[in-house]
């Protein structure tokens, strides 16, 4: 019977329950499922056909007829080197607020997403979604052709009903006419925005964004009395309050904070800040903090009060007993601390929030203002409630919807798309089919904004141009286009528009081309504002904090966001950081809630608010409060491609509600989970995998973490003896969960998804996984990350039970596979000790919904049968060495896919035999300690042991 | 009742056994064999081609470069071939109405690429790199054989994985000097230097050429 852990993965292995201790010693987990699966005479016979055609395709490879063909192309296109890739700059666009990103090309055609380091919202970084827009651009179930009541019109037709509204524009002014589009950065559609309305005053549009940062707008105009947004600088803060925040998550601008945050966070290399997060749901914020406190949000308001009171002076106010610690560390660290709040909040609380930070003093040191980039609705006073109201009472009677999808993510009180049948002209231009095209009268196809001209701006207002990347694939229609289709017949071209909107900046022809190259706009960032608080901000009154004793929250899908990424595989099969759940969004409830309701995972409730009801799964969410739920948004889409329809719940009906008590009943149903959470147990005597301990800790023995480090005697003595060492560190310290680094991976190595179908028989095939450790009692426990991918063992025990030489070590250190030599006995995954190896019981990437072009023609794609595991980006370090042997320079520095895409700098890939390199150096730092150091594989990844900056005196351990 | 079996059974049933050892060997054999064969890997064959193109008339007769049309051997792992484009810088001046190099010109007019059929290939699991081979002393005709003295365009070497294999364990004696790289006739003699000085001069190998990870990924 293995020893209770002082880390736990589930709350069935806190608990040593029976069913999953035996599933952890099982030798093979699923088998007996698998094998219970009725199997008849028939399909027996197609599987001894299948293996007799594999063993005969085995032999393929030594059939050197070659059958391709060479097709060179008519005319050589510029640039274009044959068997080089190619990149260009462009940006992920999401809410309105633009990434850098860098496509890399090849022949033609994108393969893959990288950060552009020039550009602050990146850094060299990207979210996984930028990763995954490779998925949405070459998604076969784009639209394609225009329709009008789901029939197929032409484009001439198209053109011709354009210009009824234009006869119709001149004659009303514009009045009853609206654009509805998302949030909008961009300079050029502003300009285009502006010139309609000078030709039709009347005219409307609405920037909406189903969850959007409308309370943080609000809260700086009520503390401000202007529009502008908050810019922290957080490697100048020591001290960081973050309330229900989504500063390292989701926050415009979040893959530089979490940059500057994780560059203080590793105490060897830096004085470490302190971060508090006070929180209802579980959130990345709250997972990487120093202390995290629970707070429902009732206690919330309590809270927010008293710091009030603490900061501004307010009347005193009841406080939970841990708040003082925080008030005292917060002053104390004046001038060096800031307070952030979620977008959930009411404006008042923001307001309050700003005073507090001017109180605080940081202002100019740790946050600064900047003019908010986000260009304005028409009117301030149009909402979208306000725009059905319009639609309803006839005030509003046509309506252009641009890349926004109301029918599905619209408060459900408001019924959008009953309201949109009513109108006498309606438009949607979208990329894929979705819930408004559904309802709209003409669908019309738009282009991926990698298949034309536009811009957008970054957070803090550094602005690029978003060029592109390959000529339309389906016949896609760009939206300046269609804008200006509204006041010509022929407009003009969005590349004339875009460098019109630029011609003061970058009117030489070689500072447009720079600014392509380079991806943003020299000095087109936000100014910082002077302006000074208003003195009414500090005595804000906070409305009163919801009465119900359990509260609804409704909170974006990490992935999916809103909704719009549904269709995105990658994303969907993405484990959630936290769940550690993809394919799905069971409902998240208290570990206490759940026992007093006799709930556990996968159990199906039926929950009702305001008399509508639904019924969905749950999860119990370690260390989220008493007082709320989580309903994840964007799941349940109604009308979606084939990959993201009818995946989970629709949580968007419920939303709009006055905030009553939910009403949960247990149905006595169950739903299986696709959880990567009992995946890969790893066990050593200890139990104690992500290691972690305190400062003070740390100051008294540097070395807290190390654990049998010394290498034992082995049987397979081997030294590799290439010129380079292959090694990575990762920084435990540093990880923050996001899984950048997974999607990375996936996209550069050609890795297929599964489904939820596969995902439930433990057949997941990402190479690299984050896996999450839970500490302490399940109501509050710390949250730990850990990248685990193939450790490159020195003396790896894949190695030597394969019986046909499959895997291999190469003179610089490199475990790789032989994939023609597997012959899928699936020993080396049972000998890992790491569980890092990756079996394709289908040809899963044959089954792929997806174009070859989009494949990364650097890896091979693994047939049915084939083991597979991660090769450290073999193919960038065959480029780099091939470079550097043939030009007789130094190989430069390879970067690995997960590397690059990491916005904390977890990973640090090198050279370990040159004593210079950082990995090097990393290694040798006090904090690194090996994983399962008891099985003497001598891995090439260690890890840097996290350390929480706590200070003990104040703060009794738990 | 007589026996079942006349006494000459017992012949039929030894020679029965006796060829069905041989078959199973002889079926073993061609099943290892049989690929290695020249035959089956479609050496010496010519695939027909769009255009009947000679390297001999161009190479040998003309004095033309191979680097004129596989441009990028020397910088990227694919050799390249010409576009249309270059054909077309000679051939829209002489030549310009022969019947045979219709397929080039309709090419241009209708913008429509020319469809080469593959003379060499290695499996999709092999990731050669001609600059790095052109780099480090081998020839073109290591791989591809005497291109210049060929008419039709043929596959010369058999390009299995033992054929790599030799040149990787032991790359000296295949390694010619600079100036020799493309010339595909080119074969060692007294005059070329050791392979010793060869391979010092090239700095070969840096790896562990036999390595899987050299060209497998």
């Amino acid at each position: 019977m293995p020893q209770v852990k002082a880390q736990w993965r589930s709350l069935e292995e806190l608990a040593q329950d029976s069913q999953f201790l035996l599933r952890v010693e099982q030798e093979f987990p699923g088998l007996a499922a698998a094998l219970a699966a009725p199997r008849d005479r028939r399909q027996a016979l197609s599987l001894m056909a299948a293996a007799l055609a594999l063993a005969g395709a085995g032999l393929g490879g030594c059939d050197g007829a070659p059958e391709g063909h060479l097709i060179p192309a008519v005319r050589p296109p510029p640039g274009i080197v044959p068997g080089m890739p190619d990149y260009y700059s462009s940006a992920h666009v999401e809410g309105g607020y633009a990434e850098g990103t860098v496509v890399k090309h090849f022949m033609g055609r994108p393969i893959k997403v990288e950060g552009n380091p020039f550009q602050p919202a990146s850094l060299g970084a990207t979210s996984p979604m930028a990763q995954a827009e490779l998925l949405n651009f070459y998604d076969p179930s784009r639209s394609w052709g225009v329709t009008r009541a789901k029939l197929p019109r032409s484009r001439s037709a198209l053109e011709q009903a354009l210009a009824e509204q234009r006869a119709r524009l001149a004659s009303t002014r514009g009045a009853g006419f609206v654009i509805l589009t998302g949030a909008s950065t961009s300079p050029t559609l502003a300009a285009q925005l502006d010139a309609l309305r000078k030709t039709y005053p009347q005219i409307g549009w609405l920037h909406w964004e189903p969850i959007g940062r409308e309370n943080v707008r609000k809260g700086v105009l009520l503390a401000y009395g202007a529009r502008l947004e908050m810019k922290p600088q957080i490697q100048n803060a020591d001290v960081i309050l973050a309330i229900d925040s989504d500063l390292l998550s989701a926050a415009p601008g979040h893959l530089f904070f979490a940059r500057e945050f994780a560059a203080r966070r590793n105490p060897t290399r830096a004085k470490m800040n302190r971060l508090y997060a006070i929180e209802a749901a579980p959130s990345l914020t709250g997972a990487v903090a120093d202390e995290r406190f629970i707070a429902g949000p009732r206690e919330i308001h309590r809270v927010l009060q008293a710091l009030a009171s603490a900061l501004l002076g307010a009347p005193p106010a009841e406080a939970p007993p841990w708040l003082g610690g925080i008030v005292s560390d917060l002053k104390s660290n004046r001038g060096r601390s800031f307070i952030h709040l979620g977008p959930d909040h009411p404006p008042e609380a923001h307001a309050l929030v700003f005073a507090m930070n001017e109180a605080l003093g940081g202002r100019g040191a740790v946050y600064a203002l900047v003019d908010d980039p986000a260009h304005v609705s028409s009117d301030d006073a149009l909402s979208l409630a306000a725009l059905v109201a319009d639609m309803r009472a006839g005030r509003v009677s046509s309506l252009l919807i641009i890349d926004s999808n109301p029918a599905y993510a619209a408060p459900g009180v408001l019924d959008f798309a009953e309201a949109l049948a009513q109108l006498e002209f309606s438009l949607c231009l979208s990329p894929t089919p979705n819930e408004t095209t559904e309802a709209s009268l003409w669908a019309v196809p738009m282009i991926h904004p990698w298949e034309g001209w536009s811009d957008a701006r970054a957070f803090d207002g550094t602005a690029s141009v978003m060029q592109p990347q390959a000529l339309p694939l389906y016949k896609g229609v760009e939206p300046h286009e269609l804008v200006g289709l509204l006041l010509r017949p022929d407009p003009p071209k969005s590349l004339d528009l875009v460098r019109q909107t630029w011609k003061d900046k970058l009117g030489a022809a070689d500072a447009w081309t720079d600014a392509l190259a380079k991806g943003v706009i020299p000095n087109s960032a936000s100014s910082v504002s002077n302006r000074a608080l208003s003195n009414a901000a500090a005595r804000v009154q906070l409305p009163e904090p919801p009465k119900a004793g359990v509260v609804l929250l409704f909170r974006p899908d990490p992935y999916l966001v809103d909704g719009r990424y549904a269709d995105n595989a990658w994303l969907q099969e993405l484990p959630r950081p936290l769940t550690r759940i993809s394919w799905g969004n069971p409902l998240q409830i208290s570990p206490r809630r759940a026992s007093e309701m006799s709930l556990e995972s996968g159990d199906v409730v039926r929950i009702a608010i305001d008399g509508l009801h639904m019924t969905t799964p749950i999860v119990v969410a370690p260390g989220q409060s008493d007082d709320c739920v989580v309903a994840l948004l964007g799941f349940g889409r109604r009308h979606a491609g084939p990959v993201g329809q009818n995946v989970g719940v629709d949580f968007f009906k419920l939303t709009g509600r006055s905030c009553g008590a939910p009403d949960i009943q247990k149905t006595g149903a169950k739903e299986e989970l696709a959880s990567a959470q009992h995946r890969a147990t790893m066990s050593d005597g200890w139990g104690v995998y992500a290691r972690n301990g305190t400062i003070a800790q740390f100051l008294n023995d540097p070395n807290f973490a190390r654990r049998n480090e010394e290498p034992q005697p082995t049987f397979y003595e081997w030294k590799p003896e290439g010129p380079a060492a292959w090694g990575m560190s990762i920084d435990l310290n540093a990880c923050i969960g996001c899984g950048a680094c997974v999607v990375a991976c996936q996209a550069e190595n050609n890795i297929p998804v599964v489904g939820k179908a596969e995902v439930l028989r433990e057949r997941e095939m990402h190479w690299l996984r984050i896996d999450r450790y839970y500490e302490g009692p399940p109501e509050s426990p710390k949250t730990n990350f850990q990248p685990v991918l193939c450790m490159h063992c020195e003396e790896a025990p894949c190695e030597t039970v394969c019986p046909v030489g499959a895997t291999m070590h190469d003179a610089e250190g490199l475990n790789v596979m032989v994939y023609n030599r597997c012959i899928g006995t699936r020993f080396c995954s049972n000998n890992c000790p790491y569980k890092v190896r990756r079996f394709n019981y289908f040809d899963f990437a044959g089954e792929e919904r997806r174009a070859i072009e989009s494949r990364n023609p650097e890896v091979t794609v693994r047939a049915r049968g084939v083991m597979e595991k991660c090769t450290f980006c073999l193919q960038r370090i065959a480029a780099a060495r091939i470079v550097a042997d043939r030009d007789g320079e130094k190989a430069s520095a390879v970067t690995t896919a997960c590397e690059a895409a990491c916005p904390t700098r977890a990973f640090t890939f090198g050279d370990l035999a040159a004593k210079a390199s950082e990995v090097a150096a990393r290694r040798a730092g006090p904090l690194s300690y090996t994983l399962l150091a008891d099985q003497n594989t001598k891995p090439r990844v260690t890890y840097e042991a996290r350390v929480f900056n706590v200070d003990e005196a104040k703060e009794p351990q738990q | 009742m007589g026996s079942v079996f006349r006494p000459a059974a017992n012949f039929w049933a030894s020679l029965t056994l006796l060829m069905l050892a041989l078959a199973a060997v002889a079926f073993s054999l061609v099943v290892w064999l049989w690929p290695q064969s020249d035959y089956a890997r479609r050496v010496n064959s010519a695939p027909a081609q769009p255009v009947p193109f000679s390297h001999q008339h161009h190479v040998s007769g003309l004095g033309i470069d191979c680097r004129y049309c596989h441009a990028s051997v020397e910088v990227s792992s694919n050799a390249g071939m010409p576009p249309t484009y270059a054909c077309m810088t000679c051939h829209s001046q002489i030549w310009t109405d022969a019947a045979l190099l219709e397929p080039a010109r309709n090419s241009l007019q209708d913008d429509r690429p020319l469809v080469w059929r593959r003379v060499t290939d290695v499996p999709d699991y092999v990731y050669f790199d001609h600059s790095i081979h052109i780099a480090k002393g081998v020839g073109c005709s290591n791989c591809h054989g005497d291109v210049a003295s060929m008419a039709l365009t043929y596959k010369a070497m058999s390009l299995t994985m033992q054929f790599c294999l030799d040149c990787h364990r032991n790359p000296g004696p295949r390694l010619r000097p600079k100036d020799k790289i493309y010339d595909t006739s080119w074969t060692r003699d007294a005059t070329t230097p050791a392979p010793e000085l060869l391979l010092a001069e090239y700095g070969v190998p840096q790896r562990n050429l036999t390595d899987c990870s050299i060209c497998h990924r």
